[in-house]
């Protein structure tokens, strides 16, 4: 059986913008590892395509290492798609027996199950051309398939969802280093310290409430509290942090400061002090020191998030803070307001007040207003500092996927700076 | 109507607080007139905003004087048939 993975340009791919404007949505994080993980985990797949919208398949090609958006995959085995916003929890989907096709109510796949024997009286000349003639061909699944419809959902099952990942890895004690004094409170089979990571003196590891899992090469520096549950990523740095319950970070991150319930993506930095709470935070993504985020409104009211389009969703949760596309900076001292949607390739100087809940992606926002700043060619040199710093090459794939990336989100950022060129003019 | 020059020179005062008589075709926005990284990117805004028209960053952004902003934006008016 082969397992395809499957995210398509369109339906409600926007819901998880800003973040699945430059991956597919299971590779978007829930607990200690992605949703594609827990996708191939659950259905114990070893053969594993994925389709995703044309624009990001070079670079997903060369980061995942699998066949993308290739044909041939199509051909040759018992196929079981899935949506990649399909909750791999309540995948019941047997790898053997007959055909069946879920749909959601607008008619995206959820998921099918082909058999081989029926493959060749489907058009397999392309995932779309397969999925239209397994509608019309075969059988249709009456149950309902949970599926994950925003982007906060992830968020607000990261704690729930850490608890169950710990279990789920079986891994439990100090393979690394703790140096002494540190504490660990709660009980200690609720802590795993893997090879080659380092927690350093003057640290408290809390997992009274929930698993902590620090993964291998993370560095613990002194002074920093982990709330279980909580996940550390490979090689991230924690500086003295408040890190408190729910959190998922890293690799590669250096974080400081106060963060709660929140996921960020590699190589992200958030240095210094600032609180951050109930957020999604991407790659390559920078916050200046005493960036803060609002995840609770004065009110207590439901936190609305503006989508793309420039609709406000509410969330029905109380807390949701901010979600944040890759390669995103802001200024020192940036406050960001509650539910912001700060795209990605933005950058964000601080006004001293909340800023606007939704900034563009390529937006430089000044003075509050949006702007077009320096431009892409200058936020695409920055990344390819950014990464390079790490080690990651910024490669032609990748301007190509940015500049479709661009183009995807013209018009929200047309409008906004219409807008901010008015205000910045009265101002 | 006042001329390109006069509008690019109020644009300009404005945003960088600067008294209108002081600033010179021959003046570099940076070097002269002290125009920070955020202050370009708000003087683009502003002459976007002023003439009614759209530039392209990079190639705005390139413009070192004042007297080329004035050529600049005349040239841009002009492709996009804006009457100035």
């Amino acid at each position: 059986m082969r397992l395809i993975l499957l995210d398509r340009l369109n339906g409600k791919r926007f819901h998880f913008y800003p973040l699945a404007l430059s991956r597919p949505i299971w590779e978007l994080r829930c607990g200690m590892t992605t949703l594609g993980e827990k996708l191939v985990a659950k259905t114990g797949a070893s053969d594993v395509a994925c389709f995703v919208p044309p624009y990001m398949a070079e670079v997903y090609r060369a980061e995942s290492g699998r066949p993308v958006n290739d044909p041939r995959s199509l051909r040759g085995d018992d196929l079981l798609v899935v949506n990649g916003r399909v909750k791999a929890s309540h995948v019941c989907v047997e790898r053997k027996g007959p055909s069946r096709i879920a749909t959601d109510a607008d008619g995206e796949c959820l998921y099918a199950r082909i058999a081989k024997e029926d493959l060749p009286r489907l058009n397999s000349d392309s995932v779309d051309a397969l999925l239209d003639s397994a509608r019309q061909s075969l059988p249709a699944v009456e149950e309902e398939v949970p599926v994950w419809d925003y982007t906060w959902d992830l968020v607000l099952a990261n704690p729930e969802q850490l608890r169950e990942d710990f279990t789920a890895a079986g891994r439990s004690g100090i393979e690394g280093t703790v140096e002494e004094p540190s504490a660990i409170r709660g009980s200690r089979k609720d802590v795993y310290v893997a090879p080659g990571a380092m927690v350093h003196p003057m640290v408290v590891l809390d997992a009274a409430e929930g698993p902590i899992y620090i993964d291998e090469g993370a560095q613990i520096h002194p002074y920093t509290r982990i709330e279980g549950p909580s996940y550390i990523g490979k090689k991230t740095i924690l500086l003295g942090a408040k890190c408190r319950e729910g959190n998922t970070i890293g690799p590669v991150c250096r974080v400081g400061g106060e963060v709660e319930e929140s996921i960020i993506h590699g190589y992200s930095n958030k240095y210094h002090d600032g609180f951050l709470g109930h957020a999604y935070v991407g790659e390559w993504v920078n916050l200046g020191a005493l960036t803060t985020n609002s995840d609770l409104k004065n009110d207590y009211s439901h936190v609305e998030v503006t989508l793309e389009d420039g609709r406000p969703v509410n969330t029905g949760s109380t807390k949701v803070g901010s979600l944040i596309g890759d390669h995103t900076k802001t200024s020192i001292g940036t406050l960001l307001n509650t539910g912001a949607n700060v795209g990605a390739m933005a950058v964000v100087n601080t006004t001293g007040m909340p800023l606007p809940k939704f900034i563009p992606s390529f937006a430089w926002l000044v003075k509050g207003a949006v702007t077009k700043g320096h431009g892409r060619t200058g936020l695409y040199r920055t990344a390819e500092v950014a990464m390079g710093r790490r080690k990651r090459p910024w490669t032609p794939a990748h301007q190509a996927m940015w500049d479709e990336v661009f183009e995807l989100t013209a018009e929200a950022r047309n409008k906004a700076l219409k807008k901010g060129r008015i205000a910045l003019a009265a101002s | 109507m006042p001329s390109v020059e006069e509008r690019v020179i109020a644009v300009a005062a404005r945003v960088l607080r600067l008294d209108p008589s002081e600033i010179k075709p021959e003046h570099a926005f940076t070097t002269d007139l002290g125009a920070e990284s955020v202050q370009s990117v708000e003087l683009v805004a502003n002459f976007e905003e002023e003439f009614g028209i759209e530039m392209d960053e990079d190639a705005a952004l390139a413009v070192q004087t004042v007297g080329d902003a004035v050529t600049f934006i005349a040239n841009v008016c002009k492709e996009r048939g804006v009457d100035v």
